[in-house]
């Protein structure tokens, strides 16, 4: 039992990594961000492309990768979001398009391949990345043991949630950006720079999900298109822990990742992923603010 | 005041009319394709509908489309020559052998577990009626309980999207019962008596053309009603509608259920042409598809919507035919989207009624000024 | 003796433990125009919420004419004649100001009973009236969001007027406006009474003294007085709430 419960946890951590990005951006900025899968995926191939050329293994992925798509993100955000504020469905459309170009521009090899040119580690391909060997095998926690990517995966998670918390909470910038979140008029009266607050919270929501894409390469294949079904988990943890907390975002990953593993273990994973939605679904129904949203917005 | 300006009758004129005289220029193997591409303008159309008009931005639109889709495949699956000699009163689709235990009965009643479901199915008009049933149902119940709590914005969005996911994984799971992944393929011909609809025939076109010039007509004058007018005021505020008496949900539920009708005819048209029915209906892609079609022909704008996804898909086809181009499609059409949502929101539809009303102004001229044209969005107050 | 239009009778909300409004009872007549007064949370806006079904009372009724309408479904509410402004103005921006007329002229609610084209040659006609008595005939076909302040809510009012509501409330309506719009809008409000009755929040003593007759003063959820702004303002107890600003004025 506690086998299937810490494949659970694992599942759960890896929902977190990915919610917690789309948690600050939709939380502070209303932003639907459909290309946040893309960063995952971008993150993913982050690693791959780091083994390829650089020999560095998943550790040094982790910075690079955050690197990476958070410098991406921020572009996102310059360019086409900022123009898009207060049209809420329209940024979910922009961002969709942004979600196409990129998954595009990793298969085509940004463009490349159509001069005959092709980049080792991009294309329309799968790709797999190694775990390093410090982290294959079990670890034996008590008279358990325990897969030790899964418990680095997690460990990784919390690490990062911690620091999402305390740069959110314990920072002068955190300061602003949960200012942000109650109310942008507010604190743009009160001198806050919402535009650049905005850009940077982008940029970091980008980058927490480039790491969840470095992890994710650890379990999975690598493709272009993997980004979709990721975003949409990453959503419906968010709905469901309701809009602007980050305590709620951590609930609702474990809760939707441990009853993914229960289901899953007892029947299969399309029935587990079914009944993942079916929890969301009624989860809107009955509480639309989510479980765990804090009153008064 | 039915229309805003007297070049929107005619655009609609102009439209059925050259849908209807396509086959002139058309060979069979356009014509099957073009029938496809009219069936997405219908869908182009039930997206502006819920969109534009009602202000519901369904991601989940591939539910009803599948639903339809689903739905008459069953019949037509029954109907096909795969299904008949197996030795069995009733006809038994091909895949339920290969997936029934050893020693069942090959009987349409108890083949598999639920096979009994497909026996009312042997009757294409049954197939017919739920192709259109399941979707009203579904959108009623789906839309009555969704927009009483006043759920509304990116949240119906959300459930929209995790529901035609949900259905799509439960489909894709009761393989033994609908096949899976594969979906239903080697379909047999709809008939009505006698005559047997052929995909690349003239007939399935004109009912094809023929059903789309009725949904965009009707469409139109329903968004003409007093109804389409308490529909957009709602759209626009919810509470002031309410003050006002309109008891909000019903407009909503009642217009969300007629897109998903609309939804669920083009779902039945689809396989009519295309002889398959499959999961990818409901994937997220598709019906996201459904709306870039919408922005792009313009999501206020029935015809409009309709053009933009019949255009979009012919440029497809067109583009598509050099094999390396198919790829680069894809990531022009990201770039056109994002385009399309940061110039010019009103889509195509739009930019073509600013046009007309310029021309139309400056020929009475001398009316009182109007202000500035509305956008569907506001930037936030 | 006039009819009761309107009647509160001991109503009462808590929020959180505050007694928001408590054991509120009113009645207002027939045609007349009542004029809500209080300082911020003394509970008028509360009170306008539990009359119109925004917010659901916890004790006591409220009545339109013989009908007892208490926490009825704010769609019912106002099916049943009452009509409220908001203090920030509510039309419907997308839609031209001839447009929103006409959504408040649909007399039957439901669905079905409008899935009709075009309006009767009476509604057009009433619909061009109102458009004289809100001013707004040269505006008549921009769209509602271009509309300057004063002359939203003016198209508020009208929508108020043309749904035919027996009892408009208002809520502040000439908060923000300059004093030439105040002062048409005095006027209209003067066009409304007879037809309707009117129930009034506002703080402009200047333009209550324009348009009331009689006067309710609300403090800390309750009402402190009631009559004419004459007895009002010579009432002890309402001199004693706002002592230090030397009474209401």
């Amino acid at each position: 039992m506690i086998d299937i419960l810490f494949i659970g946890l694992s599942l759960g951590s890896i929902l977190l990594l990915v919610s917690l990005g789309l948690a600050i951006t939709y939380g502070s900025m209303g932003v639907i961000n459909m290309a946040h899968g893309e960063m995952v995926m971008l993150g993913a191939y982050t690693t791959v492309l780091c083994g390829k050329w650089l020999g560095a293994n998943l550790f040094v992925a982790i910075p690079i990768a955050f690197l990476v798509t958070a410098a991406i993100g921020f572009a996102i955000e310059r360019v086409v979001v900022r123009r898009l504020y207060g049209r809420l469905l329209d940024t979910l459309l922009a961002t969709w398009g942004i979600a196409i170009l990129l998954q595009q521009a990793v298969r085509l090899e940004f463009g490349l391949s159509f001069f005959g040119i092709h980049v080792d580690g991009l294309g329309p391909g799968l790709q797999n990345v190694a775990v390093p060997t410090l982290l294959q095998g079990t670890v034996a926690v008590g008279a358990v043991a325990l897969n030790s990517y899964r418990s680095f995966v997690i460990l990784v998670t919390l690490v990062t949630t911690l620091a999402t918390w305390i740069i959110l909470n314990r920072s002068p910038v955190g300061m602003q950006v949960r200012a942000i979140i109650r109310n942008p008029h507010m604190a743009a009266a009160c001198g806050i720079d919402v535009k650049r607050i905005n850009s940077l919270t982008f940029a970091f929501g980008s980058g927490l999900a480039g790491i969840a894409g470095v992890m994710m390469s650890g379990f999975k294949s690598i493709f272009p298109d993997m980004g979709t079904p990721i975003a949409v988990d990453g959503f419906l943890v968010v709905v469901a822990g309701g809009l602007g907390s980050l305590s709620g975002t951590v609930m609702s990953a474990g809760m939707l990742g441990e009853i993914n593993g229960l289901i899953a273990t007892a029947t299969n994973d399309t029935i587990a992923r079914a009944v993942v939605f079916g929890v969301v679904i009624l989860i809107i129904l009955l509480k639309p603010k989510g479980l765990f949203s804090f009153k008064g917005r | 005041m039915l229309f805003k300006n007297h070049y929107e009758p005619l655009a609609y004129a102009i439209f059925i009319a050259a849908i209807l005289a396509a086959p002139l220029v058309l060979d069979e193997f356009w014509l099957n394709r073009f029938s496809k591409y009219l069936v997405f303008g219908m869908l182009g159309s039930a997206v502006a509908l819920s969109w534009g008009y009602a202000g519901i931005l369904n991601l989940g639109q591939g539910l009803f489309f599948g639903a339809g889709a689903y739905m008459l495949a069953m019949s037509l699956k029954l109907a096909s020559p795969t299904s008949l000699q197996q030795g069995s009163s009733t006809p038994v689709p091909d895949f339920m052998l290969w997936n029934a235990e050893p020693g069942a009965p090959t009987q349409l009643c108890c083949i598999v577990k639920g096979s009994a479901l497909w026996l009312p199915f042997q009757s294409q008009w049954f197939g017919v009626a739920m192709g259109l049933a399941v979707p009203v149902v579904l959108a009623t119940v789906l839309g009555s309980v969704v927009f009483a709590k006043r759920i509304s914005g990116t949240f119906v969005s959300i459930i929209t999207l995790a529901l035609v996911l949900l259905v799509r994984l439960l489909i894709i799971d009761a393989q033994p019962l609908t096949n899976g992944f594969n979906g239903l393929t080697d379909l047999g011909s709809f008939h009505i008596g006698d005559f047997t609809f052929d995909p690349y025939g003239l007939e399935s076109y004109y009912l094809i053309a023929g059903l789309l010039s009725l949904v965009l007509v009707g469409t139109r004058l329903l968004i003409s009603t007093r109804a389409g007018l308490i529909l957009q005021a709602t759209r626009d505020d919810e509470v002031r509608a309410r003050y006002l008496g309109f008891n909000v949900p019903h407009y909503k539920t009642f217009f969300f259920v007629i897109s998903a009708a609309i939804c669920g005819v083009a779902g039945m048209l689809y396989v009519l042409v295309s002889e398959f029915a499959s999961p990818t209906f409901m994937d997220l892609s598709f019906s996201i598809t459904m709306v870039v079609w919408a922005a792009v022909g313009g999501r206020a704008s029935i015809l409009g919507a309709c053009i933009g996804a019949i255009l979009i898909n012919m440029i497809e086809a067109k583009i598509s035919e050099t094999k390396a181009l198919v790829e680069v499609w894809k990531a022009i059409i990201g770039l056109i989207f994002v385009l399309v949502v940061l110039f010019l929101p009103r889509g195509l539809g739009g930019l073509a009624h600013d046009l007309c009303r310029g021309l139309w102004r400056r020929r009475v001229s001398g009316t009182s000024p109007v202000g500035k044209t509305g956008t569907i969005s506001h930037p936030a107050a | 003796m006039a009819v009761t239009a309107l009647l509160i009778d001991g109503i009462g909300v808590d929020f959180a433990g505050l007694k928001a409004v408590d054991n509120v009872s009113i009645a207002i007549n027939e045609g007349e125009l009542r004029v809500l007064l209080g300082a911020n949370g003394a509970g008028k806006t509360t009170l306008m919420d539990l009359i119109s079904g925004k917010t659901r009372s916890m004790r006591g009724r409220v009545f339109l004419y013989d009908t007892e309408i208490t926490n009825w479904p704010e769609h019912a509410i106002a099916r049943a004649g009452i009509g409220r402004k908001f203090q920030i103005p509510s039309v419907f921006r997308d839609l031209t100001v001839r447009r929103n007329l006409q959504v408040a002229s649909c007399r039957n609610p439901s669905v079905f009973a409008n899935l009709r084209l075009g309006f009767s040659a009476e509604a057009r006609q009433r619909i061009d009236q109102m458009l004289a008595v809100i001013g707004l005939e040269d505006a008549a076909e921009t769209t509602a969001a271009y509309l300057s302040h004063g002359q939203t809510q003016w198209l508020e009012m009208g929508l108020l007027m043309i749904q035919n509501a027996k009892l408009i409330l208002l809520d502040e309506p000439t908060a923000g406006m300059t004093v030439a719009e105040t002062r048409k809008t005095a006027e209209l409000i003067r066009k409304m009474r007879g037809q309707h009755t009117i129930l009034v929040v506002e703080h402009d003593m200047a333009f209550v003294r324009e348009i009331a007759e009689k006067i309710t003063v609300m403090h800390l959820g309750q009402v402190l007085a009631e009559g004419s702004i004459a007895a009002i303002e010579a009432n002890p107890k309402v001199r004693a709430a706002y002592l230090g600003s030397k009474g209401i004025a």
